[in-house]
């Protein structure tokens, strides 16, 4: 089967002056449809940039990056912004949700921009929100939700569109721990319907529960070796 | 885009104004002021124009008007009280002068003008009697709508008929059609022929014909006049009669048309001023009312004008500087739109749009602020305005034209961000 992401030869380097900062020295990845990949790393190793790369917000230096089949390195903006509509589904640690907007309003901003029509698009939501457990809360605000509903709410955005990828950075980061598994549980459940899931963490622990973790480090990707008793392994 | 994806975004815009009802209105207050400045100004020019036009009209644009005042008395220790008689105003040799001299004139029309009681049975009524030629009538419009008008006849045989206002006929209290009716006008029986289709002439157009402005007029035929009342005018003042002659009390002089008004009101001038040693007279050309409203209003005018275009001015500073402020304070949901799909335009418009409302309710507002100064404007001056649907039209076209344009800029800074930036910013 064809990846949905494959990464090849992609560097990142940033200019400052005189000096080349090499973040991203020549990275091969691919991920098969319905793979769950956990990306681990120490800070500075990269790991941001990869996943803005993978979420193409950024575009590497060098190298090519098939999503879903298609180039995006010869991409413009537009085009880019269109793939990230379709094609990607974020969910961030802070959540970034929009406050002035509530939840079911929330959902629908990426199928807004898809320009689905409004009726299809409160349908899709309620029904994407039913899913996550929050088909009560439609018209409350992110103000005034727990910090794990919240994360559920954004999990809901991800997915409203039918993303081919569900990209997700330390989604775990800022919950606690009962809240952190319920929203690792859903990642999870996810993925055996089949969605291709990469969670972006630093977490070993929950790094160790994921069936392929990579580690970022000094700009390469390796591959850690699952841990004996690890799922799906 | 479509039509309903655009009230869309604009009804977000609007709910984002709502969040913040203060600050909104804050925002707009320059807007405000600017376009109800620019619904006054216009409202109360175009009345201003029609008012004149109307007054023009009942004057009638080829017409000059010459009234014979009563010049400042000279010392009053001077000569007899008891026996003087004052003689002032336009001469019938001023107006054989005019006839003979001034080439652009149409015609010339003396009128003969009297105080005097109009009676009808025990009813009483003040009226100003008016001695006019035929042409008078419809020199200055004036429609008899039931009965006839005067004819040479009339003239020739000095008869005793009438010309009133339907006030007039109703103040008296004649229960009968008053065509026919007799009336007594000073000490002599008249017949009433005809009564004026309109109740009575703009105060200014009275002013300008030197008429009453509680009396009533009533037209009778000049030769009449002259025959009845004469030129010498008692007016009883604290005991002593006050007695003047005045051969004509207004004198009409019709240019050949409205270009030669001007050049026609000169040479009067010029005439009059030779056979006059006081100033004994006035003249009064309508059309030259136009013009000295037209200077007044050019004045109001540039003074609207300034406030308007400094409002406005100030109005668009007020609304980019907030939206930059906005922009800023927003810059993560610009972040997370864009990585959820929003492209560049689609955030440039979603600000935009939000300036569009701005301007769009700052301009509602304004136009009423602006029907608020109209009857401001009208109550402390006098002036009249016509409120024009098409100025609010053009209002509101120019503030959102002035909201978007402040827009402009701090809605490209939004769309020029850089995602991965906005999404991190705090």
């Amino acid at each position: 089967m064809l990846p949905v992401v494959e990464l090849e030869q992609v560097t990142k380097v940033y200019r400052q002056g005189t000096t080349e900062l090499r973040v991203l020295a020549g990275i091969d990845l691919a991920i098969a449809p319905g793979e769950l990949v956990g990306i681990v790393g120490a800070s500075g190793s990269g790991k941001s940039t990869l996943m803005n790369i993978l979420g193409c917000l950024d575009r590497p230096t060098s190298g090519r990056y098939r999503l879903d089949g298609q180039d995006v390195s010869a991409l413009d903006d537009d085009q880019l912004s269109a793939l990230r509509n379709r094609h990607i589904g974020f969910v961030f640690q802070s959540f970034q949700l929009i406050s002035q907007l509530d939840v079911l309003e929330n959902v629908e901003v990426p199928l807004f921009y898809g320009h689905v029509r409004r009726r299809e698009r409160r349908a899709l939501c309620r029904r994407t929100l039913d899913a996550v457990g929050l088909g009560g809360r439609l018209r409350h605000f992110p103000a005034q939700l727990s910090g794990g509903e919240c994360q559920r709410v954004a999990i809901a955005r991800a997915l409203v569109g039918e993303p081919a990828l569900l990209l997700t950075d330390e989604p775990t980061g800022n919950l606690d721990s009962r809240n952190g598994a319920e929203v690792l549980r859903i990642l999870r459940e996810l993925n055996e319907e089949g969605r291709t899931i990469v969670i972006v963490t630093h977490n070993m622990e929950i790094a160790a529960t994921l069936p392929r973790v990579l580690e970022m480090s000094d700009g390469e990707l390796a591959p850690v070796a699952p841990r004996a008793g690890g799922q799906g392994a | 885009m479509g039509l309903g994806r655009l009230l869309e975004v604009f009804l977000l815009g609007l709910q984002n104004l709502a969040r913040y009802k203060l600050r909104s209105f804050l925002t707009m207050l320059g807007m405000i002021f600017g376009v109800a400045s620019v619904v006054a100004m216009l409202s109360v020019g175009a009345g201003a124009r029609h008012e004149i036009l109307a007054r023009i009209q009942e004057l009638g644009i080829e017409n000059i008007i010459v009234n014979s005042v009563r010049p400042p008395q000279e010392s009053k220790s001077q000569g007899n009280e008891e026996t003087r008689v004052d003689r002032y105003g336009l001469t019938f040799r001023d107006e054989e002068v005019i006839r003979s001299v001034c080439p652009t004139l149409e015609t010339l029309m003396p009128v003969n003008l009297v105080r005097q009681r109009v009676w009808h049975g025990s009813r009483r009524v003040d009226a100003s009697v008016l001695g006019v030629l035929p042409r008078h009538l419809t020199t200055f419009g004036l429609d008899v709508g039931r009965g006839r008008t005067f004819n040479q006849v009339d003239e020739a045989s000095a008869a005793k008929v009438c010309i009133v206002r339907r006030g007039l006929v109703r103040e008296l209290e004649a229960l009968r059609d008053p065509i026919g009716m007799s009336v007594t006008i000073g000490a002599w029986p008249f017949e009433i022929v005809g009564v004026l289709e309109d109740e009575r002439f703009r105060s200014h157009t009275r002013k300008a014909l030197a008429l009453d402005d509680r009396a009533h007029e009533v037209y009778i035929p000049y030769s009449t006049s002259m025959r009845t009342f004469g030129t010498l005018t008692f007016v009883e003042r604290g005991g002593s009669a006050d007695r003047s002659i005045v051969d004509l009390d207004q004198l009409v002089v019709v240019a050949r048309s409205p270009d030669l008004v001007f050049t026609t009101a000169r040479i009067v001038a010029s005439i009059l001023e030779r056979f006059h040693e006081r100033k004994d007279y006035e003249i009064v050309v309508p059309l030259e009312l136009l013009e000295q409203s037209e200077r007044a209003q050019a004045v109001f005018g540039v003074v609207m004008v300034l406030i308007a275009g400094i409002s406005l001015l100030v109005g668009g500073i007020g609304i980019a500087n907030i939206m930059l402020a906005s922009v800023t304070e927003r810059t993560r949901e610009i972040g997370v739109r864009r990585a959820l799909g929003a492209r560049r335009r689609d955030v440039l418009q979603q600000f935009l749009t939000e300036t569009a409302a701005i301007g769009l309710v700052g301009g509602l507002l304004g136009c009423l602020f602006g029907l608020g100064a109209i009857q401001g404007i009208v109550g402390y001056t006098g002036w009249k305005a016509m409120v024009d649907p098409r100025y609010f039209a053009i209002s509101l076209s120019i503030s959102l034209l002035v909201a978007v344009v402040s827009g402009i800029y701090p809605a490209r800074r939004a769309a020029l961000m850089d995602p991965i930036a906005a999404l991190r910013s705090e």
